[in-house]
């Protein structure tokens, strides 16, 4: 059993933090809230997302899961406005869900769970340094590394107390460095490690600009990446692999 | 003597500037080409060519739909598939002067014609395509409207530094082609799509040359999407096509166990070929010598292009490395698949100034295909000492440890290089790996 009613820009944002790494996703429904954790065919990046059943205007669910293709269900929930209301509901007899927007009736054929690529473990990580920045610095490093090269290091100078960021190109450079006054906050650890900006890219459009977002960093480790959604009642880790050069 | 010597103030053109280094490179092909009017006129009777033998054909891209398509035939004695371009040249040991010799000595017969030909099979296009899709060299006639163009025009780089052309009146056959029962079988199913019927000739046993033939006379495809696909781009679609289906095979296949390095050297160009365990990720880094083709400024930089490709393959075209990138790539994934692995692979193209004229793309996919199984190339035009690692291979410890020796070697700083490989900056880990 899945009913709930949902905010256009609530069920957007959820959808597009999902899409940028897959194609279609499990959706746990689970009595307080849904759960969607996916991670892309290359197994490099990794996205654990929560929405709380009190980021719904309504919400009905006994732990059932649903497969879901995400360009389907995102380009439906386009055909809502920002503040309009989406109504889900779950047909367990043909298995397909039911959305109404603005008595606009669409009913999406589901895809069998068991057909999806099986659901990652979060690798357990003991990353060295803590960055909590907002959303629009990441932006700006990522928009201005992309310029010059295909690949970001992201790094912590414990030292020095800062944040940076590093792109090499074949010709130009993009450096940037955040001290602890430009940021939220800062747990200093030694950290670098060098990401395919084609995977940045992606996780850095699901990210808000006015988000506080906490990076967790370590040498030649993988990046997490935290993140509220749908005014703190959600939730969004990403976890990307680096590119390595020590072997 | 330098080319700027040579040719001082005169601001020619890229055409003609090639012509000079060709000139000065070998003037064997000048007096070859000097030579080539008088041995045309003696083949041309009266305004027709009696008893040509055309093992292949010519589509050309300026103009598309409207192209200038042509059969060539070889003006020379000799053995007709010797003009067939495959991988026998490199096992023949050809070097760049015998691939222009070769070149020109094939009469390209001219016509301009639409590119639209689901159901073409008469007049010269119909004669074309029955050429293309034969087994073997084809016997014909064609009639020429006499005036020869005598051009050597080595401006084609992926496709081929073409010979003379003469428009045609007509041309027939004058045997029943031998069609392969595969070919048969595609150019029958006019409901399968281009890119799983050249896949399936592929399994057939066909090389990518024979494919690309096929392709580019329009005997593939849903029928109403068949047409005539101009050379240079038919031989790019055949080997990413082929090497999308080999990448597919190759998906879950266990990785390699450890770093190989391997070296091939052959018309001046020299192929390192690092694999390296890991998923399947592909880079091709060019490094070209002043000098050379397409970097024709003795007093230049070494110019350097790069494209790679991650796990899930590549959806923009490969601006900077062009053919050489999909020609490479293919001969690296044959290998993986006879070997049921997959690997990270990066490889490095080295272009010398005795690469002084483009020969085309088969050299890049040859040189890669047999840095792995083959012979080392032995030169015919020069008795070349070979340290080539072809057949064989080395072993590194890891794969930025083998790039760093290979480093040594070449032309370039380990700063350019890292900043134009994406390999070479970092290898991409997965999650699995942590």
């Amino acid at each position: 059993m899945f009913k709930a009613i949902v905010s256009a820009e609530t069920l957007k944002t959820t959808l597009d933090s999902v899409s940028v790494l897959v194609d279609e996703c499990k959706v746990h429904l689970d009595e307080d809230g849904i759960e969607i954790r996916a991670v892309d065919p290359a197994n490099v990046g990794m996205v654990d997302l929560r929405l709380s059943a009190e980021a719904f205007e309504s919400y009905e669910a006994d732990g059932g899961v649903i497969g879901v293709n995400l360009s389907r269900l995102e380009d439906i929930a386009g055909m809502a406005d920002s503040g309009q209301l989406v109504e889900l509901e779950l047909d367990e007899e043909t298995r397909k869900l039911h959305i109404q927007i603005d008595g606009l009736e669409y009913t999406l054929a589901l895809i069998d769970p068991d057909s999806i690529r099986q659901e990652p473990d979060i690798p357990d990580l003991d990353l060295s340094a803590e960055v909590v920045i907002e959303g629009k610095d990441i932006n700006r490093a990522v928009k201005a590394s992309d310029m010059v090269s295909d690949h970001i290091a992201l790094g912590v100078d414990a030292s020095d107390e800062l944040f940076y960021v590093d792109a090499e190109g074949d010709t130009d450079d993009v450096h940037l460095e955040l001290t602890t006054e430009q940021l939220i906050d800062l747990q200093a650890g030694d950290a670098r490690s060098l990401f395919s900006l084609d995977y940045l890219k992606d996780m850095n459009k699901a990210i808000p600009a006015d988000a506080e977002v906490t990076l967790e960093l370590g040498e030649e480790f993988p990046l997490k990446i935290k993140f509220p959604i749908a005014e703190g009642q959600g939730s969004v880790l990403f976890v990307l692999a680096p590119r390595i050069q020590s072997d | 003597m330098r080319l700027d010597d040579y040719i001082e103030g005169l601001e020619p053109d890229e055409s003609a500037r090639r012509r000079q280094l060709a000139a000065e490179k070998s003037y064997a092909i000048t007096e070859y080409l000097e030579d080539f009017q008088s041995r045309f006129e003696e083949t041309v009777q009266g305004d027709s060519l009696y008893g040509a033998t055309a093992p292949s054909i010519f589509v050309g891209r300026t103009n598309y739909p409207n192209v200038s398509t042509g059969l060539l035939s070889p003006v020379a004695d000799g053995d007709p598939t010797d003009f067939v371009t495959d991988g026998q040249w490199y096992q023949q040991g050809l070097g760049v002067g015998d691939v222009v010799e070769r070149r020109t000595g094939l009469l390209n017969s001219r016509r301009r014609a639409n590119v639209n030909v689901e159901d073409v099979w008469d007049g010269f296009v119909g004669v074309q395509r029955e050429v293309a899709i034969a087994g073997d060299p084809v016997d014909v006639e064609i009639g020429l409207d006499g005036t020869l163009d005598l051009d050597l025009d080595v401006g084609e780089g992926v496709a081929t530094p073409t010979g003379p052309s003469a428009s045609a009146t007509s041309v027939d056959l004058t045997e029943n082609p031998h069609v392969p029962r595969p070919v048969k079988k595609t150019l029958e199913d006019d409901d399968w799509q281009a890119q799983g019927a050249m896949t399936y000739l592929y399994r057939r046993g066909l090389d990518v040359y024979d494919i690309n033939r096929v392709l580019s006379a329009g005997a593939l495809g849903q029928g109403e999407n068949r047409r005539l696909v101009p050379t240079r781009w038919s031989i790019t679609a055949v080997d990413d096509t082929i090497g999308q289906y080999l990448r597919g095979q190759l998906r879950h296949a266990p990785s390699v166990d450890s770093v190989e390095v391997r070296m091939n050297e052959y018309m001046g160009n020299r192929f390192w070929v690092v694999l390296a365990p890991g998923q399947w990720e592909f880079e091709l880094v060019e490094m070209k010598a002043p000098g050379s083709v397409w970097n024709p400024d003795p007093t230049g930089d070494i110019w350097m292009g790069s494209a790679s490709e991650g796990y899930e393959g590549r959806t923009g075209y490969v601006d900077e490395t062009a053919g050489a990138y999909y020609a490479s790539r293919l001969g690296v994934l044959e290998h993986l698949a006879d070997r049921g692995r997959q690997a990270k692979c990066l490889v490095l193209r080295e272009v010398s100034d005795d690469y002084w004229a483009p020969v085309g793309v088969w050299q890049v996919r040859e040189s890669v295909r047999n840095a792995f199984d083959g012979t080392p190339w032995h030169s015919v035009e020069e008795d070349a000492v070979d340290d080539s690692l072809a057949g064989e291979h080395g072993e590194a410890e890891t794969f930025h440890g083998a790039v760093r020796t290979i480093a040594q070697r070449l032309p370039v700083s380990d700063e350019r290089l890292r900043r134009k490989s994406d390999l070479v900056a970092g290898v991409q880990r997965s999650l699995g790996d942590f």
